[in-house]
């Protein structure tokens, strides 16, 4: 490389910034959820593990925690496929009316989630589906589709049409030209966008708040219903829960896959 | 066609027996001269979840063509476009539009600017402990929800925040920057600066390490071959980054309220109001309704001036 | 378009009468109320009893006086369990609406709302008629909400948009006047609702206007927020407050007195005061959603009984510092004689006052203007 310098300097002191950036109000929030006083304060008020002890003791915590868990699982498992699969088609057909089709598909990002979500009750409460917990896990899914298209999407880059022809060529029917070639090579994208689905169904409040009730609420909607009254430092406790819960999804997936195979296809 | 591997033999592995069996209902269910519609299969299954949003849709146009009787608070039987006239007759809603596209464009921009680079040095990075502690340092934020996150944010940037206990220290003025537009911009763009990343981060790593270096060698500097070479081929990456970002930023609810201090709504949040504070359905159906097709006719542009062939062939075209 | 009645229609409370007869001994017990009420409900073992009733209500220190003085009495004299809601009240509106309009079961059993949007409710006729509950003797007129002939909502107590401010900043005592607000000092470091809602009428006043002008010349109430907005003023909800307060963004807000007196009790410094100009006072209630099963309305309307005795209303009210509509209680030790705590006729005539219906009808109106200027 001829000029690493510049580059070097321009490039990391981006990154350092945007690391500094992204952590700021996450280390803050974690270092006041060891706070022994009443309210978030930072610095924190004497510490405590107090908050978390109130966590685990508080079963509508623990109980919203694995419905969020079992939300996020749907949403995951009915992207998967979907979003693979119309990606693999936009990106690898000349399809006609190619425009319109990519715009209807990110109707999920230009109708903002509030009106998503009242619609979604409104026809969710018609085929008398409301109330239970997997359609909420479903809405998860349409209203992030894109990000699971676009993913994917983004990987078909990588696929090298020759090979697939070459499969096809040497006689390779189409599911297995599909299975052995054409999946392999977008695994980068199936993967982030997978992720991304599982960890914001995990999160989402804002439709969710229309589809759930009393009986059934998530973590992420008992977190903002709560919020709303009043502020407490059991919020930033599960807030750092949520993030061993991420690091440990990293861990096993970095086990199993490897990270890489987010930026590398095999 | 003819298959020319035996798919009967016992000797393969039983994963290889399981994907000829479901080769063979395959070719039961969809046989090859269904194959010009096979994108089209592709598609449904998208097609049709998302078609759960348009059905809700259906339900607001409906409603924003109906006018609210405040004695029965019922919407009336018969259509009209009184909701309509009321939004394009307001100029607060126009002030609100405007500030709205104005951030959905400067929050595009500067997050691209600063996710550029960094999924860059996550492609070429040569240690593998470095990137993943790049990816770490992406993922974690997600985590903190946006309420929380926000709170975060004001203990970093309050008026007696860590931010200007900093500037205090070093002899400097308190900025004020929690409860304005211009940290409703830097909430949102670091809400976004990690899906902009993931976007990214494939497009660039698609870019080979020798063009960089062919380039260099002949005797450009890296900021010639990054203009040049390196974002005009990492173009389809932008583009879903540029459109992710744009399109959320545009109906975003959650940070114009939290970190606005109330005086920096977005849409959404005047689209909420008109369905929860202040029992207007038929206002709020209307104003979504524009919302939606102003977003959506933006995207289109975007399309037809980038090319639809962003995702996949375009790319392979320009190797 | 068909008018719909006033008073929701009886045709289900019908069948909830012949169970009460059925009930025998019940009859008799209900008339006697308060403390025998608890006993009554034990005996009630004939309609089929729920496992749970969600009762929605705000969060902090609202759900907890609800949960001490009227929930957990409730669960032990029944065996039903409480659940609370914490769903916002304008979020859940739209909810049940459409739970009526589709024939579904309502997402809960009973809500806790502001006695204007409840009436918004009772107008659409979502709302059950609570006229039967032997709990509403001697309560106190405003118990009954405007415009209705009975009782689709009942009124439960009073509240008070208080000036709360900063004790630090007011060492010479409480400010005397809303105007304080447009003092220089106060530049960025003034707090209202974000919808205006509590201050509208106050600034008709502080405009110049008065009472009389409301609702047809609000225009005083307009130039004065107008000259509020130059100061740059914060918009929030409950919790922004505190967090405002507690972090030293703000002196000054416009805020429910309980939420003051929360912060206070945690131990935040800051006090509260009726401005000579006055201050709003308004109500909340209690209503149940039509569209439950029979035995859940009927064990849902015990739970509003319940919570209109005198022993569940002194301890819920009190511990949120608000006056209830059934007089004779005792008020709370440190809110005896306070402006802000409300409980004669006199105390009342100083307070600001807007009868619900013009509220129903121009309240939206209101927010829409307020936001036109502060968002501007």
């Amino acid at each position: 490389m001829s000029r690493p310098s510049a580059r070097a300097l321009f490039v990391w002191t981006i990154v350092w910034f945007n690391l500094v950036f992204l952590a700021l109000p996450t280390v803050v929030v974690i270092i006041a959820s060891f706070t022994a006083g009443n309210i978030v304060a930072f610095p924190p008020d004497g510490l405590s593990l107090r908050w978390y002890a109130s966590l685990f003791e508080t079963d509508s915590y623990t109980d919203a925690f694995l419905r969020s868990l079992y939300v996020a699982v749907i949403c995951t498992v009915i992207s998967l496929p979907v979003g693979t699969l119309a990606a693999i088609a936009m990106a690898r057909y000349r399809l006609r009316l190619a425009g319109p089709i990519q715009v209807y598909l990110l109707l999920p990002f230009t109708i903002p989630l509030i009106v998503s979500g009242l619609g979604m009750m409104l026809v969710f409460g018609e085929i008398r589906i409301l109330g239970q917990l997997w359609p909420v896990g479903f809405a998860a899914c349409a209203i992030n589709l894109p990000f699971m298209i676009w993913a994917v999407a983004a990987s078909v880059n990588n696929l090298d049409t020759d090979l697939e022809n070459a499969a096809a060529n040497c006689g390779a029917p189409p599911l297995v030209t599909f299975v052995t070639v054409t999946l392999p090579a977008v695994m980068p994208g199936v993967i982030t966008g997978g992720l991304l689905m599982f960890i914001l169904a995990f999160n989402e409040f804002i439709v969710s708040l229309m589809l759930v009730d009393a009986r059934i609420v998530t973590l992420p909607v008992l977190v903002y219903n709560s919020i709303r009254s009043v502020i407490t430092p059991d919020l930033a406790a599960i807030a750092v829960v949520y993030i061993v819960v991420a690091l440990v999804t990293i861990w096993v997936l970095d086990r199993l896959v490897g990270l890489e195979v987010f930026l590398k296809s095999k | 066609m003819t298959p020319g591997i035996d798919t009967a033999a016992s000797n393969r592995p039983l994963w290889l027996r399981i994907l000829f069996a479901a080769e063979a209902t395959r070719a039961a269910l969809w046989p090859e001269r269904f194959s010009p519609a096979t994108a089209w299969a592709f598609l449904v299954p998208a097609i049709l979840v998302v078609f759960v949003l348009v059905a809700g849709m259906g339900y607001m146009v409906d409603a924003s063509l109906r006018e609210l009787d405040r004695s029965t608070f019922m919407l009336s039987d018969d259509y009209s476009f009184a909701n309509y006239a009321t939004v394009l007759d307001r100029s607060f809603y126009w002030h609100i539009i405007g500030r709205t596209v104005a951030a959905a464009v400067i929050v595009t921009v500067i997050t691209l600017v600063l996710a550029f680079p960094y999924a860059y040095a996550m492609a070429r990075t040569p240690s593998a402990a470095t990137r993943k502690l790049l990816l770490i340092g992406l993922f974690l934020p997600f985590f903190i929800g946006q309420v929380v996150r926000a709170y975060g944010w004001l203990i970093v940037l309050g008026q007696e925040g860590l931010l200007n206990s900093g500037l205090a220290w070093l002899g400097l003025d308190a900025i004020k920057l929690i409860y304005t537009y211009t940290g409703v911009l830097i909430g949102l763009v670091q809400y976004m600066l990690p899906f902009a990343v993931l976007m990214l981060a494939p497009a660039v790593t698609a870019v080979p390490e020798e063009v960089e270096l062919a380039s260099g060698s002949l005797g450009a500097n890296w900021f010639a071959t990054l203009w040049h070479v390196l974002l005009p081929m990492a173009k389809p990456g932008l583009v879903a980054a540029g459109v992710v970002v744009f399109t959320l930023t545009i109906t975003d609810f959650a940070m114009p309220e939290i970190m606005g201090g109330g005086t920096n709504d977005f849409i959404a949040s005047a689209i909420y109001d008109g369905y929860f504070s202040i029992s207007e359905p038929g206002l709020g159906s209307a104003l979504a309704v524009l919302l939606v097709l102003l977003a959506s006719t933006l995207v289109a542009v975007i399309f037809a001036f980038v090319g639809v062939g962003t995702l996949g062939y375009t790319k392979r075209l320009e190797r | 378009m068909t008018q719909r009645p006033l008073t929701p229609s009886r045709s289900l409370i019908l069948p909830r009468r012949r169970l009460l007869a059925g009930a025998g001994a019940l009859g008799a017990a209900g008339a006697l109320g308060g403390t025998s009420l608890l006993s009554r409900l034990a005996r009630a073992q004939d309609v089929e009893k729920p496992e749970e009733i969600i009762v929605r209500a705000w969060g902090g220190v609202w759900v907890e006086s609800l949960d001490t003085g009227v929930s957990q009495p409730f669960t032990d004299a029944t065996g039903i369990a409480v659940r609370h809601d914490l769903t916002e009240d304008n979020e859940i509106r739209p909810r049940i609406w459409a739970a009526v309009d589709q024939g579904r079961v309502p997402p809960i059993h009973i809500n806790w709302d502001t006695t204007t949007n409840a009436t918004k409710s009772a107008l659409r006729g979502v709302t059950e008629d609570l006229s039967d509950l032997p709990n509403l003797d001697g309560l106190l007129p405003a118990a009954q909400p405007v415009g209705f002939d009975g009782y689709p909502i009942v009124n439960t107590y009073s509240y008070v948009y208080v000036m709360a401010y900063r004790e630090e900043v007011f060492p010479e005592g409480p400010p005397t006047s809303w105007n304080v607000m447009l003092e220089d000092r106060f530049r960025g470091r003034v707090a209202l609702y974000d919808d205006g809602i509590g201050f509208h009428p106050v600034a008709v006043i502080l405009g110049g206007g008065s009472m009389d002008d409301i609702p047809d010349n609000m225009e005083p109430a307009w130039e004065w927020l107008r000259r509020l907005k130059e100061q740059e003023p914060l918009l929030g909800e409950d919790p922004d407050f505190t967090t405002w307060f507690q972090n030293g963004e703000i002196d000054v807000a416009c805020t429910i007195i309980s939420n003051a007196r929360a912060a206070k009790q945690n131990g935040i410094p800051v006090s509260w005061t009726v401005p000579e100009e006055g201050a709003k006072v308004d109500t909340d209630g209690l209503w149940i959603p039509k569209g439950l099963p029979e035995n859940e309305l009927y064990w849902a309307k015990e739970y509003i009984n319940y919570a209109l005795s005198a022993e569940a209303m002194e301890v819920w009210c009190n511990s949120l510092g608000l006056p209830p509509t059934r007089p004779g209680l005792t008020p709370p030790e440190d809110l005896a004689g306070d402006p802000a705590y409300p409980s004669s006729e006199a105390d009342f005539d100083r307070l600001i006052s807007v009868p619900t219906p013009v509220l129903v009808e121009h309240e939206a109106d209101w927010f829409a203007a307020f936001n036109e200027i502060m968002q501007g």
